[in-house]
């Protein structure tokens, strides 16, 4: 639920290619075989001056020259804005920091919850104490041996200074009986506990000595398949294998080191990719999909995503008080027409917010119509509202948000209603939206698993992204009862009645959900683009 | 011009008479002047008429006819949402025209006044009113207008208001300069010592013989102005969408320019040609309106 993916279109440098460049005679493939076992290959020749934060890893020396590197040159649309995964919300951030963290546990591929640094867990029959038992064996990036009070230490260091302290809402201690063992107490039953504390790295298991140095913003250290090297303006971020890696058993991670480049401009990142500058792009700008797709040497990666594009009216103005004001906005709008004029087709539709990929919790539910102005102006008509005015607050930091803004303008023309336009930088954009100058805001959610992430803090009265002051009473006691239900199916029929009425009663809506897009060069196997956007490059291999 | 130097007995004869046609004449003579002033007229006229002149309406959306190339139908073809690109140019001519013009008003209304008091009056006034202009002038212009709009928030009107802001002291200082030549001639003493009060000086001997670097400098800042709003809808700080801007179109077809290279193209050459109209037609005026530079020219005519 990290909001939205940071401001990839600010117009600045675009250094990082002259190096992709360079960098790139060496990214020559190395077959590492499929026969490879452990570390046979990951006397990596470390050409790059070794880090501060390194010196106590093991040292590896062999005397043999060791093999071109195979190491992965990765495309990001933004800078990084630090490497803290407890304080950054940038998605870049974590487009890095996936591949050097882990969490207790993790998102599988099918976005259910698999083990990572805890082997398993046991639940108690009142559904209120969670027993982790970690995977013994696992080192930090420094050499240290991980325990369990490091997960103490890092949930208790979310819980007091990070962005998503939140999380823990329903936990009340958080304890480390021993070396291998963390018990966590809750003061109500938490059925989506697991996605909340471990669905992505923004809850990261850090070793309290980086903190206590100071060097966590800059110079992370987990447990992750890489670790960290350097960060520079003119090489990106360089990470490197982690020999001591805990799935290294099974040959993990196949690559000798990815460099994260930055490449601002859209169409720059892809004439990169194109070129074999880079292996690997984080978007792709949604025009350029299908010509992309038919192109020799690249593989387009889209799968339906879970992030969803919403707007909401400002229901402390009058007359977006009045449902039916909202409702007829919702009717007058073409959701498909939105959809292919800003995703060129790569999106779905959805007049809900959980896209159908995510089958465990899917609501087929559509009461509106699809450009439907005769409902509309009968509602419009029936609440006495006319000549209606917008005030739609958009940035262009998304630009997809501009382009939706004047669909939609041009739909509600059709029943009198003028929409007026106010694109402001992002930063503008979350002071107006924070402080009720609106008559409309218009973004996206992305990251969501759970339907908690979709509907708790959006549409609970007291819900901390509720700026569109919706309130009802009865979606109150569904998401809260929902909250405490341990029961799935009983848990999903309190999601799906609050999420009817969230939808009826339009406190947002929605749009489509747009498909998770990234590109890659041909010779770049074993990655595979995710339903949650985490980039894991820890199977991916170049060969 | 009056005040020039010693004169020929028919020069004498023909000024009265001929001096606005005299300026004409010149202008009309040099080329590049007179097409700047075909381009620009026109550029008035479509910006008059533009929605009535537009095959298509700006807010036509025709997803299915996205980006596609000029034809027929679409002599400039049509952008990301299937809008007609050359309704769009030329409905934007009017912001851009509307912007320049009172963005320069505003200039020439606040700058001009502040101009004439400080060259007239001097001293301590004169010190004070300068070192304001000057501070505004220290600024990098389109640095300053983004820094006002990031006050006053984005649009048209602040628009206006910060590029008529950033040209200000332009005027101010042209004016003062000239004031501080004019006001040392003797026909200002004369009207002086027959007891003229400062306001007639001002405005019936003052003003009048600094026009003429004042107008060419307004023929010049228009097509600054126009160039800072272009930057500033590029930038989405100016017209906001779905209204055409040829700044933001441009902004737009950059997103584009592999697929639909006409998004960009189009919106940059209006900017190009009026432009350089406003330029050729301020370079033109100049000469026609400096004696010195006219004489230049002249003297250059007969020796080719």
């Amino acid at each position: 639920m990290r909001k939205a993916k940071t401001r990839w279109r600010i117009t600045i440098l675009l250094l990082a290619l002259a190096l992709a460049a360079a960098a790139c005679s060496e990214g020559e493939s190395v077959d590492v075989g499929e026969e490879t076992t452990t570390t046979t290959t990951a006397a990596t020749t470390e050409t790059t001056a070794a880090p501060e934060g390194t010196t106590e890893a093991p040292a590896e020396t062999t005397a043999a020259p060791a093999p071109a590197e195979a190491v992965l040159i990765a495309a990001q649309g933004s800078e990084p804005d630090q490497l803290d995964p407890h304080m950054t919300s940038a998605y870049a951030s974590f487009q890095v920091l996936e591949n050097v963290y882990d969490t207790l546990v993790q998102p599988a591929a099918d976005l259910s919850m698999e083990p990572a640094l805890a082997e398993s867990w046991e639940i108690s029959d009142d559904n209120l104490t969670w027993t982790f038992t970690l995977r013994s064996g696992v080192k930090f990036h420094n050499g240290r041996d991980l325990v369990a009070q490091d997960v103490v230490y890092s949930f208790e260091r979310i819980i007091a200074e990070g962005l998503n302290g939140w999380r823990f809402g329903a936990v009340d201690t958080i304890s480390a009986p021993d070396d291998a063992t963390v018990v966590m107490t809750l003061t109500q039953p938490s059925p989506n506990l697991l996605v909340s504390i471990a669905g992505f790295k923004g809850m990261a298991i850090i070793p309290e000595e980086i903190v206590t140095d100071g060097s966590i913003g800059t110079s992370p250290v987990g447990t992750g398949p890489f670790r960290f090297v350097s960060q520079s303006p003119d090489q990106g971020i360089v990470l490197e294998k982690n020999p001591d890696y805990w799935r290294a058993g099974e040959g993990l991670p196949k690559l000798d080191g990815i460099q994260f480049v930055q490449i601002p401009d859209a169409g720059t990142k892809l004439t990169a990719l194109r070129t074999g500058e880079v292996h690997w792009i984080d978007t792709v700008p949604p025009q350029d999909i299908e010509s992309l797709s038919g192109e020799d040497g690249v593989t387009v990666g889209r799968v339906p995503g879970g992030d969803y594009h919403y707007f909401a009216l400002n229901q402390n103005l009058p007359p977006f008080d009045d449902v039916r004001v909202r409702q007829a906005i919702a009717h007058a709008i073409n959701r498909e027409e939105i959809a292919e004029a800003a995703q060129f087709g790569a999106a779905t539709a959805n007049q809900a917010a959980i896209p159908a990929s995510n089958a465990a919790w899917y609501l087929d539910y559509a009461p509106f119509g699809s450009g439907d102005a005769a409902t509309a102006q009968g509602l419009l008509d029936e609440a006495g509202v006319s000549g209606l005015t917008i005030d739609f607050l958009v940035s262009s930091d998304f630009p997809e948000t501009v382009t939706q803004a004047q669909v939609i303008s041009a739909e509600l023309a059709a029943v009198g209603i003028t929409v007026e336009i106010t694109d402001v930088d992002f930063t503008t954009w979350l002071d107006m939206q924070g402080n009720g100058e609106f008559g409309a805001f218009m973004l996206s959610w992305i990251g969501n698993i759970d339907p908690d992430d979709f509907y708790y803090a959006q549409h609970h009265s007291d819900g901390g992204f509720n700026f569109q002051g919706y309130s009802n009473p009865d979606v109150d006691a569904l998401l809260d009862g929902a909250r405490v239900e341990t029961d799935q199916a009983a848990r999903k029929a309190l999601y799906d009645q609050a999420a009817q009425l969230i939808v009826d009663d339009a406190s947002y809506i929605y749009l489509y959900n747009p498909d998770n897009i990234n590109a890659w060069r041909n010779e770049v196997s074993g990655y595979a683009t995710r339903g949650d956007n985490a980039i894991r490059f820890v199977e991916a291999s170049l060969g | 011009m009056s005040d020039q130097a010693p004169a020929t007995d028919d020069r004498l004869a023909a000024k009265p008479v001929s001096r606005t046609r005299e300026t004409i004449q010149t202008l009309m003579a040099n080329r590049l002047a007179v097409a700047g002033l075909v381009v620009l007229t026109i550029l008035v006229f479509v910006g008059i008429f533009g929605e009535a002149i537009a095959p298509y309406g700006i807010n036509d959306i025709d997803i299915p006819k996205r980006l596609t190339g000029p034809s027929s139908d679409h002599w400039f073809g049509t952008d990301e949402l299937g809008r007609d690109v050359f309704s769009r140019v030329i409905v934007a001519a009017r912001v851009s025209l509307q912007v320049g013009f009172i963005a320069v008003g505003f200039a020439l209304v606040v700058g001009v006044p502040i101009g004439l008091i400080s060259g007239y009056y001097r001293g301590g006034v004169d010190s004070f009113l300068m070192r304001m202009m000057d501070v505004l002038f220290s600024f990098p212009a389109i640095l300053l207008a983004i820094a006002i709009l990031a006050v006053l928030g984005p649009g048209v009107g602040n628009a206006m208001i910060a590029i008529g802001l950033v040209y200000t002291p332009i005027f101010a200082r042209i004016t003062r300069g000239s004031v501080l030549v004019v006001s040392e001639e003797v026909y200002i003493r004369a009207a002086r010592s027959l007891g003229a009060g400062d306001r007639r000086i001002i405005f019936r001997h003052i003003l009048p013989n600094v026009m003429a670097p004042i107008i060419v400098q307004t023929t010049l800042s228009l097509a600054f102005a126009i160039l800072s709003e272009a930057a500033l809808s590029f930038l989405g700080l100016g017209v906001q969408p779905p209204n055409p801007a040829w700044g933001r179109m441009l902004a737009e077809g950059r997103n584009f320019f592999e697929q639909a290279p006409w998004m960009g193209i189009f919106p940059g050459l209006a900017i190009l040609f009026t432009v350089m109209s406003f330029n050729f037609v301020g370079d033109g005026l100049r000469d026609a309106l400096d004696p010195k530079q006219k004489s230049v020219i002249e003297s250059r005519g007969q020796s080719a």
